[in-house]
């Protein structure tokens, strides 16, 4: 029996920016995908071959393994590359007209026509020519910096920067550092550790806490769902490790989030974002029995007096107790005192995997700040002891992964197409200021050029839109996306159906390979393709086991008229040349002259591989090529035991080279900054956040709303697998047939609130309402609520005030204020909302028209129903 | 002799196993072993999920539920039409051509392992991805996607012969099933002792659980947390009490007939 044609590799990694990772073998059988499986290495490889390692302890041994673990959105993606809901052709709206009406009001609301490659790209050419006559380059926003699939020579987002490079620039939407805020506009001004503010000296802190750690604080940190889309399933592999071990694994966060439903020994379940209060009733616990580490304090940081005088109280009169922080922060008050004196005596590490409301609420820079204090109130450093990731190992340099390193980090930058995660520009705006640039009044301000890995002092500057100089750009009129999930993954998606919607935003571009979230607001949507279609090369540096180079040849035909991210700016380009002048030769530019297979050998060469030894041919009939674990890896000091023994000779990248638990920096620069002290303290409100249960708010909208990284999805994508969208804790089917988002309530407030399982309620505050379906669950503590975030909008009501969602995309009614006044960050957990009971029939019944739309109960939305098929 | 094993204990619910399986089968044809499986509702494997105790003792089991393979199979008894057929390595096929589409079968298994479609009109379950095994593989799809071999497939040499320490699922014990599970849940008690009037917990309590069944006795102190559990219990009501030095002794009935139970932060009081 034939079970394959062939097999090629493919990359399942859902980062975007060339980060590979997630590989597996794609059969292929009379032209389509037959099945998706792991790796296994051991097709070309040995473990000696590879200096295989292994941790031990006792009789007990952890192998990194020899096949690739995949989540299980690589099983499902094949239904991606078919899905219903993919762009089987050019959109264009059918009520935009560039020489009439353009309907801007009607975005989101109106269907789209059928349009030729050849008319959408001629519509889109002469749109750039009119903008750059009538106004300014800078009039056009590039959004080119999302995640999605893993593309590097077939375009990893923002290609069509390096068009607009030529042809006198754009504005850049800067994606600022959504994944690390409280890290990098907190934790960094106090220990430096670029680029993001996370401990970057994590050499072989798995190691070192199997050989002397005794517990595990997993805080806010979900290993069971955050890694899966970068780096697949190692991250549960070691977290078993540690249970197998006997490491005591404690997860603090508002729920039992996936890796504690299997992994908690103990689970302290805590408000959301009331982190800050707990921590300092532990520094109070400390420091009131005297079991910190005092020693380490004088001769490693800077200004611990500070702290301790205000944890005493003697700042502002309030002591910062057990009892003051359980009253916040739900947890009771003898319960912070145990896990304080357990803390003192034994050596405890905490761990994350980014993401979750402990780093991206308002005033996160508290949380990660306190984080680093406690730590450094215990001798950070010592055996057993220190802050490790369960996620992009290697991103960031080889001492950044905690488990043992490889001899080479490969890269792809050699065949890149896209937009690099550089210092952008002027001009740019921050990610989470689009709306407001759109809709306020010019210019607008902020500190930081934003994008996610700049130096700490970068923060220190201050720029705005339009920039000075540049007085002739009256604003955005042009938006071009590959990066269409602002709504669902960013900070008040309502207010951004807002500004898209405006009468002065005359075209918006979108290129995709589904007809998905913001596409929907587009004027002209390009069908992109999936990485299956794809010839391309990748690297994976994350998956915890071996590091390797990937030749991607495409397993399928491009579907529809879907063309690659790369080539679909490139028709672009050829429709310029045509207007001459800056325009000419403007397709030879952007292409350098190269073919894609070309791109794909330049990006070998420049991996990292030594080419004397290897040689392309040969890696293209290999199809991978691994590197191995750096010799005598067990040998480098573990994470922060340089620092903690000597830190004259091994500085923290602060000012003084210590950790800086008062700030020089934000002392200097914002030293009256009352949301963000030059030393962490625990704010209740300000001037634009009132999120707490104290605040005036909270009498509206009681509960404070968990919103994770969904388990069952990547942010925004993989919402449309059937094959995921039926397991039980990935939609609730309503009486409708509609797969809404699930929302958790604990049995209390489900009682308090008059909700029962399966019903279908809305979430909702003065910013608009999104709906979902109630599971009542144990799962979540009394007082918050938990709804994922990143699901797909489907939009009853737009804009801010009056949305109402039904698809359950919670971030259409996130907080649109950043994280605090200078530290431009998003806000997109632990916001408050209150919950209602709704008749799905009633609501039917007011909102004909989107209660008709079309769709199928496997997949959801889907494309057909916002196609006006007669003009196909 | 194929069987599979099932370590319940490291399985993390991904669902890897659940969905390969539809990625095996769902757009494909492997007549003769197997017809296509409908879009969505059919689950040749299933993870099965369950939400264990109360705040803040709170756990999640994840079971994976596929064909047994039994030997004896209920499902066979009460095919009338000879749709089932045994392979040398133990694998129970349901014929697509052979199934006649009377349903009879389905309801006959007692892990819910077939499913009915209704488009084929025909039964349909796992293969034991048999026509990859005949074509150079080693082992199935759900075996080689679990990230944390928690599935496995095994060679056992005697019929009927169960592991040491495994267990089968409900209603196949005479079955001589082919699917063997590892820390199947069973119930647990868990709490916290605490002092209300010094607002401490209690460290070194003792902590015991009498069963009701047969009287046994499980005994163990708080840790430095003040908390106590007692894991993978059997289901029975038990009288637990807490002693203390210098605490009134707390004594209470907990009965995990039908759930876990977190019996919270229980505040003793000191002896007057």
């Amino acid at each position: 029996m034939r079970i394959k044609d062939k097999s090629v590799v493919q990359n399942f990694s859902f980062s975007g920016f060339a980060g590979g990772t997630n590989v597996g073998r794609v059969d292929v059988m009379d032209g389509k995908v037959v099945r998706i499986r792991p790796l296994h290495y051991d097709e070309q490889y040995t473990r000696e071959d590879l200096n295989g390692w292994q941790f031990k302890k006792g009789d007990h041994v952890f192998d990194p393994g020899f096949k690739t673990f995949l989540p299980p959105f690589a099983y499902g993606y094949k239904k991606r590359a078919y899905s219903p809901n993919r762009v089987p052709y050019p959109l264009k709206r059918v009520d935009w007209d560039p020489k009439g009406e353009r309907n801007p009001q009607n975005r989101g609301k109106s269907k789209y026509v059928r349009i030729s490659w050849d008319e959408a790209a001629q519509l889109i050419a002469d749109e750039i020519v009119r903008i750059h006559e009538n106004y300014t380059p800078a009039a056009i926003l590039c959004c080119g910096e999302g995640h999605g699939q893993t593309k590097t020579v077939a375009g990893g987002h923002g290609c069509m920067t390096m068009m607009f490079d030529h042809i006198g620039g754009y504005t850049c939407q800067a994606r600022q550092p959504d994944s690390w805020e409280g890290w990098y506009w907190g934790a960094k001004h106090m220990w430096g550790m670029d680029p993001v503010g996370q401990n970057t000296s994590q050499l072989n802190s798995f190691k070192d806490i199997t050989e002397n750690g005794d517990a595990v604080l997993y805080w806010g940190a979900d290993p069971e769902t955050t890694p899966w889309g970068w780096s697949g399933q190692q991250a549960s592999r070691l977290c078993y490790w540690f249970n197998e071990i006997g490491i005591l694994s404690i997860f603090i966060c508002p729920d039992v989030n996936y890796a504690g439903a299997v992994h908690a020994d103990k689970w302290i379940p805590v408000l959301p974002n009331t982190d800050a209060a707990l921590q300092l009733a532990i520094a109070y616990t400390w420091i009131t029995e005297g079991t910190l580490d005092k020693e380490y304090l004088d001769t490693h940081t800077l200004g611990y007096e500070y702290l301790e005088e205000y944890v005493l109280g003697k700042v502002d009169g309030i002591a910062k107790t057990p009892e003051w922080a359980a009253e916040k922060c739900g947890v009771p008050d003898y319960r912070i005192k145990a896990l304080a004196r357990y803390w003192a005596r034994h050596a405890v590490s905490i761990a994350h995997c980014n993401g979750g409301g402990y780093i991206r609420s308002c005033f996160s820079h508290e949380p990660a700040r306190l984080e680093v204090c406690l730590l450094a109130m215990q001798g950070l450093g010592k055996p057993g002891a220190t802050q490790f990731k369960f996620i992009e190992w290697n991103l960031f340099g080889d001492t950044n992964t905690p488990l043992p390193p490889s001899e080479v980090i490969p890269e792809s930058a050699g065949g890149w197409h896209g937009w690099m995660m550089q210092p952008p520009k002027e001009p740019f705006i921050p990610k989470t200021l689009t709306p407001k640039a759109i809709l306020g009044e010019l210019p607008i301000k902020w500190y930081s050029r934003v994008t996610a890995c700049l130096p700490t002092a970068d923060q220190a500057g201050q720029y705005q839109f339009p920039p000075v100089g540049m007085e002739d750009c009256d604003g955005i009129h042009m938006i071009w996306t590959d990066t269409p999930c602002w709504e669902t993954c960013w900070n008040g998606g309502n207010l951004y159906q807002d500004a898209l919607r405006s009468e002065k935003m005359e075209l918006i571009v979108a290129q995709h390979p589904w007809l998905e979230n913001d596409c929907l607001l587009a004027d002209i949507i390009l069908p992109v393709t999936t990485t299956f279609e794809d010839l391309d090369f990748s690297v994976d540096h994350q998956n915890g086991q071996w590091y390797g180079i990937y030749y991607e040849e495409p397993s399928i035909e491009p579907i529809g008229e879907a063309k690659s991210d790369y080539r679909a700016v490139a028709e672009v380009c050829k429709k310029l040349e045509a207007y001459g002048g800056k325009y000419e030769g403007l397709y030879e530019k952007y292409t350098k002259g190269r073919t894609e297979e070309e791109d794909v050998q330049l990006a070998f060469e420049k991996s990292g591989i030594d080419t004397s030894r290897y040689d392309y041919a040969d890696f293209k009939e290999r199809e991978f090529h691994l590197f191995p674990t750096r010799k005598d890896w067990e040998n480098d000091p573990p994470h922060l035991s340089e620092f903690r023994a000597d830190p004259e000779n091994h500085k923290m990248a602060s000012p003084s080279g210590l950790i800086e638990i008062f700030s020089t920096t934000i002392d200097s620069i914002w030293p009256d900054d009352p949301e963000r002290r030059p030393y962490p303290q625990w704010i209740e409100e300000s001037d634009e956040h009132h999120e707490r249960m104290s605040s005036d708010r909270a009498k509206d909208y009681p509960l404070l709303c968990v919103s994770n990284h969904p388990r069952w999805r990547v942010h925004a994508q993989c919402d449309d697998i059937p094959w995921l969208r039926e397991i039980e804790t990935c939609k609730v089917v309503g009486p409708d047939g509609y797969g809404y988002e699930p929302i958790w309530i604990n049995p209390k407030d489900a009682e308090k609130y008059g909700l029962a399982d399966g019903d279908i309620a809305k979430l909702y505050n003065e910013r608009g309402a999104v709906l979902g379906g109630i599971i009542i669950t144990e799962r979540i503590m009394p007082g918050a609520i938990y709804q994922d975030h990143g699901a797909r909008v489907d939009s009853i009501v737009m804009g801010y005030g009056e949305g109402l969602d039904r698809g359950g995309a919670n971030n259409l009614i996130c907080p649109n204020a950043t994280t605090s006044t200078n530290a431009p960050g998003e806000v997109t957990n632990g916001f408050l909302v209150a919950v209602e009971k709704v008749d799905v029939e009633a609501l039917a019944k007011q909102y004909p028209e989107a209660f008709a739309k079309p769709f199928d109960p496997a997949y959801g939305q889907v494309a057909y129903s916002k196609i006006i098929e007669e003009a196909c | 002799m194929k069987a599979f094993t099932i370590d319940v204990s490291i399985c993390n619910g991904c669902r890897n196993c659940q969905i390969a399986c539809k990625d095996e089968h769902v757009d494909n044809d492997w007549r003769p072993y197997a017809a296509k499986e409908p879009e969505i509702g059919a689950f040749w494997i299933k993870v099965e999920e369950k939400t264990r105790g109360q705040v803040p003792w709170v756990r999640v089991a994840y079971t994976p539920v596929l064909c047994s393979h039994c030997t004896d199979a209920p499902c066979v008894a009460a095919c009338s039409y000879g749709a089932f057929e045994r392979r040398d390595d133990g694998f129970l096929i349901l014929s697509p051509e052979k199934c006649q589409g009377c349903g009879s079968c389905v309801p006959a298994c007692p892990s819910h392992a077939i499913y009915f479609n209704d488009e084929l009109n025909i039964a349909q379950k796992c293969t034991g991805c048999a026509h990859l095994l005949d074509n150079g593989w080693t082992e199935p799809r759900c075996v080689d996607v679990c990230p944390t071999s928690a599935l496995k497939l095994i060679d056992i040499p005697d019929e009927g012969a169960i592991p040491e320490g495994a267990e089968v699922l409900p209603g196949l014990e005479g079955a001589q099933p082919h699917a063997f599970y590892f820390n199947l849940p069973k119930r647990f008690i868990a709490g916290t002792a605490v002092d209300p009037d010094e607002r401490e917990v209690i460290i070194g309590a003792t902590v015991s659980i009498s069963s009701a069944r047969d009287g046994a006795v499980l005994e163990m102190k708080t840790d430095e947390f003040g908390d106590f559990k007692f894991d993978q219990i059997e289901p029975d009501v038990y009288a637990l009490s807490i002693v203390a030095p210098g605490f009134e002794a707390v004594s209470m009935e907990v009965d995990v007939t039908e759930i876990d139970r977190s019996v919270g932060d229980i505040f003793m009081s000191a002896v007057a």
